[in-house]
């Protein structure tokens, strides 16, 4: 009865349009409340789920990411990767893509990327005559490199749920040559469609175009040696570099571009509380829920209805990935991951599979499902930024999609993708 | 029927949860099976600070936490973990096993706690990974990883060490990207958590023999008939033996894993650091409770 | 009512631009505390012990106003695909019920937290010193906070106003 209480009100509380962080916490309130608990322990569950020092990197690097943006990096960025592809076939859209690589090396939100090189990208891609779903789908696509290539701040949420023991600095690592491979399939995917379309190239813009550009967004590409490097040797933690980001984005916006100006900077600021207060409330509530599921052991159960479907690793991993894009329709990045790590990664553990592996295709699989409607951030962003309906989007993504899931199948099943540059580094 | 529930942070087949459990089957047989114990390790519950709380509020039932985490509760519980104050674990035992223990314990009573039982922890000693410390000096502005702890805080300060307090899940990757140049643990802790593949040199200081303590809620004490209570705090005592000896085992195993794994173990002259450690006495033992208790531990032969 | 909701909405307002000053300044601060951390530990090789507990402390408060202002602004982060293709009355009978489930989770988190902070107010926290219930401050004031701008969305859907602010926030995904 527990558990139905538990797991019923939550859905019946997400169905009404309750903000899931108190879905979460009224759940367990009255699940404490029928089981006769003392109530206090939701509270002190909540109060103790928002005393982590690593959930810190996820307003920090949204509060990077927007000063990038505003501060002039991240256009510099994009100007260098035109310089770089855009003579090959489909020229744009390969842009498109580098540029998300390069942004996504400095920024960890999808949402920021899809914003920020569609912002600047789909217009230009709308002028020069390439469809508009065209260029949206890329861009949404795209943007989910963001996630995988470090720093990301996903990797970190996924360590926090996974109770603190999945080390960042080894998640970071993991997920760069998956978000290398999802480039490649993406740039392979936005080739061919634009040779269907019959879409332009540009014309090379000359060695010493494409060596001014680089000086010029040198400072941004910086960034990623510094946050990469300043992990890898010491200097600082993973949690911490998302504070050396904010200070030296800000540094590089004032001191060399001068771009940022003090309202740019309050809207910065203000936009990175809005953001993000609502996220982290997210993970104080459900660690109150989790501590009830634990209490419940509700993991058991779980454990044993997957074993009694089957115990070939194989097709767990599958049945995992089926329920995670079902999952991603529906829920947002943060929140499924906070939820459905701890429930799944004692699963997999089970059946052998590395937890620094496992996170990499959470992330992905969330990635991939914040393109997929009813709730999908970046696909409506995108959608928004490029001026187009949803359905005008869903109607020619199906490729993507195909590249994406394609990615996903190779990273689940070679973990080595995962695991090989982690270990070299040690 | 009940069950009751009992909180640990350690991992399956760690003897401290294997100690509870046992005791629970003591218990289990002693009632004619009306009364159950259920661990629920692997800190599911949350950390020793939650679980703590929980166990006052009455939330679980049972809980197993080092003393350290108590230090800001009951203040007795910080002589135990000063450095290097017990002479030897048959001290330790002598101590905890009399009288002093048993006063120490009553002091938990009002802070809606029932102390049932000291369990072993072992000795904690340093562990690097480049520079090995073979004499004190060669602590001098080492980064040393510390529980949040204002005791412990202190102790590395006056080993001449920079004490960098971080949570435990960070220590590994910061060992191993050089954030931190080493940690101090128990020979167990330093086996189950890895670090012994990234921090060779194991020094043995064994500066603290702090032990684990096992508490009940008042809550669900008070629940308890006269004799229920006299069937516990026999089952805790009996339970303690078996601790000894799985901890021993312990002990001896995870020596011998970090030992086959190539680790460097040194041994040093503990009179110097032990000397040393006057600053951490002086700030830490300041009413004239804790003066007394010190005393009384010292003299005890 | 409604003149009354109009003579406090300015009073509310300006609650909540403070909540969000307040927010931003904490995560500045917080942004100063770490990167001096960092300095200390790697430059100075001096590693600040306050630094850690003070931070998370600022970011109790960080996310306890910011959360509020979310409520008052309608920061969804939820599923509203079910109630987007209701009729009418339906949405408000379900937006009036998750508000005033969301007022009395508010008061629930305020009242918890007290009884909190009185239990725990004998421990000491470690390093910053202070009593042990300080801890629980932010959700006091939180859970008071967010109960309030609750009940004024609530009274707002009620009396049929637009929702105090409609800002459209991108998740952090
Ligand atoms: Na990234
Ligand atoms: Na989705």
């Amino acid at each position: 009865m527990a558990y139905a209480i538990l797991f019923g009100s939550f859905t019946f509380l997400m169905l009404i349009g309750m903000p899931i962080a108190f879905c979460l916490g009224i759940a367990s309130f009255a699940t404490v409340l029928y089981m006769g608990l003392p109530p206090i322990v939701v509270f002190q569950q909540l109060n103790s789920g928002m005393n982590v020092f690593a959930m810190m990197a996820i307003p920090f690097f949204i509060f990077a990411g927007d000063l990038m943006v505003r501060g002039g990096i991240a256009h510099r960025l994009i100007r260098f990767a035109a310089g770089l592809v855009g003579h090959m076939r489909g020229g744009l859209g390969q842009v498109n893509v580098v540029a998300s690589t390069l942004f996504g090396g400095i920024s960890g939100s999808a949402v920021a990327d899809a914003s920020a090189v569609g912002g600047l990208m789909i217009p230009q891609m709308a002028a020069r005559g390439y469809d508009r779903d065209y260029a949206v789908n890329v861009t949404a696509n795209a943007a989910i490199i963001a996630l995988m290539i470090p720093p990301s701040h996903n990797m970190i949420l996924y360590s926090i749920a996974a109770g603190g023991n999945v080390s960042v600095a080894d998640l970071f690592t993991a997920g760069i040559i998956p978000g290398l491979l999802l480039a490649g399939a993406l740039m392979i995917t936005a080739w061919w469609v634009a040779v269907e379309r019959g879409y332009p190239a540009d014309p090379f813009p000359g060695f010493a175009r494409i060596g001014y550009y680089f000086l010029a967004s040198l400072p941004g590409i910086l960034l990623i040696a510094i946050i990469f490097g300043g992990v890898r040797s010491g200097v600082f933690t993973a949690t911490e570099s998302s504070c050396i980001a904010v200070l030296y984005a800000f540094l590089v916006a004032m001191l060399v571009y001068r771009e940022l100006n003090w309202d740019g900077f309050v809207e910065a600021v203000m936009g990175a509380v809005r953001t993000t207060a609502m996220v982290l409330l997210v993970i104080g509530t459900a660690a109150a829920f989790g501590w009830l599921m634990a209490f419940l052991q509700v993991q058991t159960l779980i454990i044993a209805a997957i074993s009694a479907v089957s115990d070939n690793p194989i097709i767990v991993l599958l049945m995992i990935n089926v329920i995670l894009l079902v999952l991603g329709t529906f829920m947002d990045m943060a929140p499924m991951v906070i939820i459905s790590t701890p429930i799944l990664l004692p699963v997999v553990k089970a059946f052998g599979i590395d937890p620094v592996h496992f996170g990499v295709i959470m992330i992905l699989n969330a990635g991939i499902g914040l393109n997929t409607p009813p709730v999908g951030t970046v696909l409506f962003v995108s959608c928004a930024v490029g001026g187009i309906t949803i359905r005008e989007a869903m109607r020619t993504i199906w490729p993507f999609f195909g590249a994406s899931i394609a990615v996903l199948l190779l990273v689940t099943y070679i973990p080595a993708l995962s695991l090989w540059l982690p270990n070299v580094f040690k | 029927q009940v069950t009751l529930r009992s909180a640990d942070i350690h991992p399956d087949g760690y003897p401290t949860v294997d100690a509870v459990k046992y005791m629970g089957e003591l218990i289990s047989q002693r009632t004619n099976g009306r009364i159950k114990i259920q661990v629920m390790n692997n800190s599911v519950l949350g950390g020793e600070k939650d679980t703590i709380e929980q166990t006052r509020f009455g939330v679980i039932d049972l809980n197993r936490v080092n003393a350290a985490p108590f230090n800001n509760l009951v203040p007795q519980t910080t002589v135990l973990g000063l450095p290097f104050l017990f002479r030897s674990t048959e001290h330790m035992h002598k101590v905890v096993d009399g009288p002093i223990g048993d006063e120490i314990l009553k002091a938990f009573e009002p802070h809606g706690l029932i102390g049932l039982a000291y369990y072993d922890s072992g000795a904690r000693s340093f562990y690097t990974t480049k520079k090995p410390i073979t004499k004190l000096a060669d602590l001098k502005g080492m980064k040393i990883r510390v529980q949040q702890s204002d005791l412990w805080i202190a102790m590395m300060q006056a080993f001449g060490a920079n004490p960098t307090p971080m949570p435990m899940g960070e220590v590994y990757s910061s060992l191993e990207t050089g954030v931190v140049d080493g940690a101090e643990n128990n020979w167990p802790s330093y086996e189950s958590a890895r670090h012994y593949e990234i921090a060779k040199n194991y020094t043995l200081t064994e500066h603290s023999l702090n032990p684990e303590i096992l508490v009940m809620s008042k809550i669900s004490w008070d629940k308890l008939t006269p004799e229920d209570q006299k069937i516990f705090r026999q089952a805790a005592k009996d339970s303690v033996v078996k601790m000894r000896e799985l901890w021993t085992a312990r002990e001896k195993s995870s020596e011998a894993k970090v030992r086959a794994a190539g680790a460097n173990i040194i041994k040093v002259n503990k009179d110097e650091f032990s000397a040393a450690m006057k600053p951490v006495y002086d700030k830490f033992v300041t009413d004239a409770k804790q003066k007394a208790l010190l005393e009384q531990i010292q003299a005890v032969k | 009512m409604r003149n009354f909701m109009l003579a406090i909405k300015p009073i509310l307002g300006g609650l909540s631009r403070l909540s969000l000053y307040i927010s931003g300044i904490g995560m500045i601060a917080m942004t100063l505390i770490v990167g001096w951390q960092v300095f200390g530990r790697y430059i100075l090789n001096d590693s600040p012990s306050w630094s850690e507990p003070l931070s998370l402390y600022l970011m109790s408060w960080f996310i306890m106003l910011g959360a509020a202002v979310g409520v008052r602004e309608s920061v969804h982060l939820g599923l509203d695909i079910v109630r987007y293709v209701m009729p009418p009355a339906i949405q408000k009978a379900m937006d009036l019920l998750s508000l005033g489930l969301i007022v009395l989770f508010g008061i629930g988190m305020a009242y918890y937290s007290t009884l909190l902070a009185k239990g725990t107010w004998s421990a000491t926290i470690p390093v910053l010193g202070w009593p042990g219930g300080t801890d629980f401050f932010p959700m006091i004031v939180g859970g008071i906070m967010i109960s309030l701008f609750a009940l004024e969305r609530f009274v707002d859907v009620a009396i049929g106003e637009e929702i105090a602010a409609d800002v459209l926030v991108q998740e952090a995904a």
